[in-house]
């Protein structure tokens, strides 16, 4: 109660202070609450851009094709390094290197390689989302205790099976913290690719906006882009939680 | 009289290689193990007696030498015959008491409500019918151990290995829990090996004890406890079996402790 209480506290001090401050600059450069409202309802609406929904689409299934690819190229490479020493000591610390540069120089030439629709953004959310996941799978395999491995083989556990009987659960919530993290990396990589250049997708409108002074409608857009962003999320979190009542 | 062996080291040696050389864990170990037994293993600390359990339930190969099992050299764990029971008790932190009692039931394909049947059959006489349904970190370390026994029980093999069982409990727990393993050894007639450090549990529960010597360990010598159950830890021929033992421990402990300092 009192943690909700707070929460819409700070949520409606931000929104009386934007509002207070936006009055004194141009409407072009920020646009108050008060006006960005109507403009949300104009965006809900479809009144503001009536191809919303094939927008969004776009975005959608590009998170959804970046994220499936980064899912089963993170597991692969990640369980690679890091169930075989040799690869592991070969390739990680490369991996770490990449990982280490930030992602956003890649985007230029994704974009000069895949060209300016969908393909480059599902290559930076790609990017972006199988860092996270691979870099899980490898804490996780550190995480699980060689004590219950030799109690699995002293059971009669095999490879295979100790991998599923074993393995899997006792990395299972570090492996789903890094899946979280992944897919929200993923969104953020879509969404910057739309951005930075795009013919589709919500990245592409809010660049739109953006760029003819259209700044309530711009943020509308930005609002709904949080909203499912939020949305998202909280699926993921919801799938984590139940990983770590399982696994703890 | 003379139970048939089922169990025999002969002549093995082990050595394991650290950042600071080699290390000589076992030398020319040889030791007979009757059908029937309690037999106790017991020796200083990094003596070699876990790694000589190890050897027995297949988790480590000899370097020279071999171990056998009812004639057969050992190469693997075979969970048909040998079940073994760690000093960590190594549950499985994701599955409840009855869960991890049932693990080596549905590694051999048991039916589902089979193996539930015989892990809740086993979890009556050891107390811990109320906590089935727990997960390890809601039982005590006295309960936990008792659950690794059970999922060790639940195999129902000839032999089953125990290293230092009780090490981590508290004295008192310890006792409680020696006196829960004789009665079960009574009754189900298994060949047990003990490895412990305990004097006070090498007496009271062993039909045979082996003391090993310090790093690299041998076997010293083997004594034979002919003693009715339960012992009475006050009885003469007990306190002066007691006396020799560590007689024999004490001066392999001070070896021990001179080479590792």
């Amino acid at each position: 109660m009192t943690i909700a209480l707070a929460r819409a506290a700070i949520v409606a001090a931000l929104v009386i202070g934007w509002e207070i401050a936006a009055r004194f600059v141009s409407p072009l450069l920020a646009a108050p609450p008060s006006v960005v409202l109507p403009a949300l309802a104009g965006v809900l609406t479809l009144e503001a851009f009536p191809d919303l929904p094939r927008h969004l689409l776009v975005t959608a299934r590009e998170i959804a094709i970046a994220y499936a690819l980064a899912v089963s190229a993170g597991l692969t490479s990640g369980f690679a390094l890091g169930l075989y020493r040799t690869l592991g000591r070969a390739y990680g610390p490369i991996l770490a290197a990449l990982y280490a540069v930030p992602a956003v120089v890649w985007y230029p030439s994704l974009m000069l390689f895949f060209g300016l629709d969908s393909a480059s953004k599902i290559a930076f959310g790609f990017l972006l989302g199988f860092f996270p996941i691979t870099l899980a799978v490898l804490a996780g395999i550190r995480q699980v205790s060689g004590h219950l491995l030799t109690v699995a083989r002293a059971f009669g556990a095999g490879p295979l099976t100790t991998f599923v009987k074993v393995m899997i659960p006792a990395m299972l919530f570090t492996l789903a913290g890094g899946l979280r993290t992944g897919l929200a990396l993923t969104v953020v990589g879509v969404i910057v690719g739309e951005i930075l250049g795009s013919r589709a997708g919500i990245g592409s409108l809010i660049n739109h906006a953006y760029g003819l002074f259209r700044t309530a409608d711009y943020i509308a857009l930005v609002i709904v882009t949080l909203l499912l962003v939020v949305a998202s999320d909280a699926v993921a979190s919801l799938v984590e939680h139940r990983a770590r009542r399982w696994s703890e | 009289m003379a139970a048939p062996v089922l169990i025999a080291v002969e002549h093995v040696s082990k050595r394991y290689q650290t950042r600071s050389g080699a290390v000589d864990a076992l030398a020319d170990v040889s030791l007979a193990v009757d059908e029937g037994a309690f037999f106790t293993l017991i020796g200083p600390s990094g003596c070699g007696k876990s790694t000589l359990l190890a050897m027995i339930g297949g988790l480590a190969a000899p370097d020279a030498g071999r171990v056998l099992v009812a004639g057969a050299p050992v190469t693997r764990p075979d969970p048909t015959r040998v079940a073994t029971v760690f000093q960590d008790p190594g549950l499985f932190p994701w599955r409840t008491a009855l869960e991890n009692v049932e693990f080596g039931l549905e590694l051999r394909g048991m039916a589902r409500g089979e193996r539930r049947r015989i892990a809740t059959e086993l979890l009556g006489p050891l107390g811990l019918r109320p906590f089935a349904e727990k997960y390890p970190r809601e039982l005590s370390g006295g309960m936990r151990q008792r659950v690794a026994i059970a999922r060790a029980l639940a195999l129902d093999t000839k032999i089953v290995l125990m290293d230092e069982p009780f090490g981590a409990l508290d004295e008192q727990t310890r006792v409680l829990m020696g006196e829960w393993l004789l009665e079960i050894w009574r009754r189900t007639r298994k060949t047990v090996i003990f490895v412990t450090h305990s004097l006070q549990e090498a007496v009271a529960l062993s039909t045979r004890v082996a003391v090993m010597t310090a790093r690299p360990g041998r076997i010293k010598m083997v004594l034979d406890l002919p003693y009715e159950y339960p012992r009475a830890i006050e009885a003469p021929e007990i306190v002066a079996l007691r006396a020799k033992l560590w007689g024999e421990i004490r001066e392999e402990s001070l070896r021990a402790i001179a080479e590792s300092t």
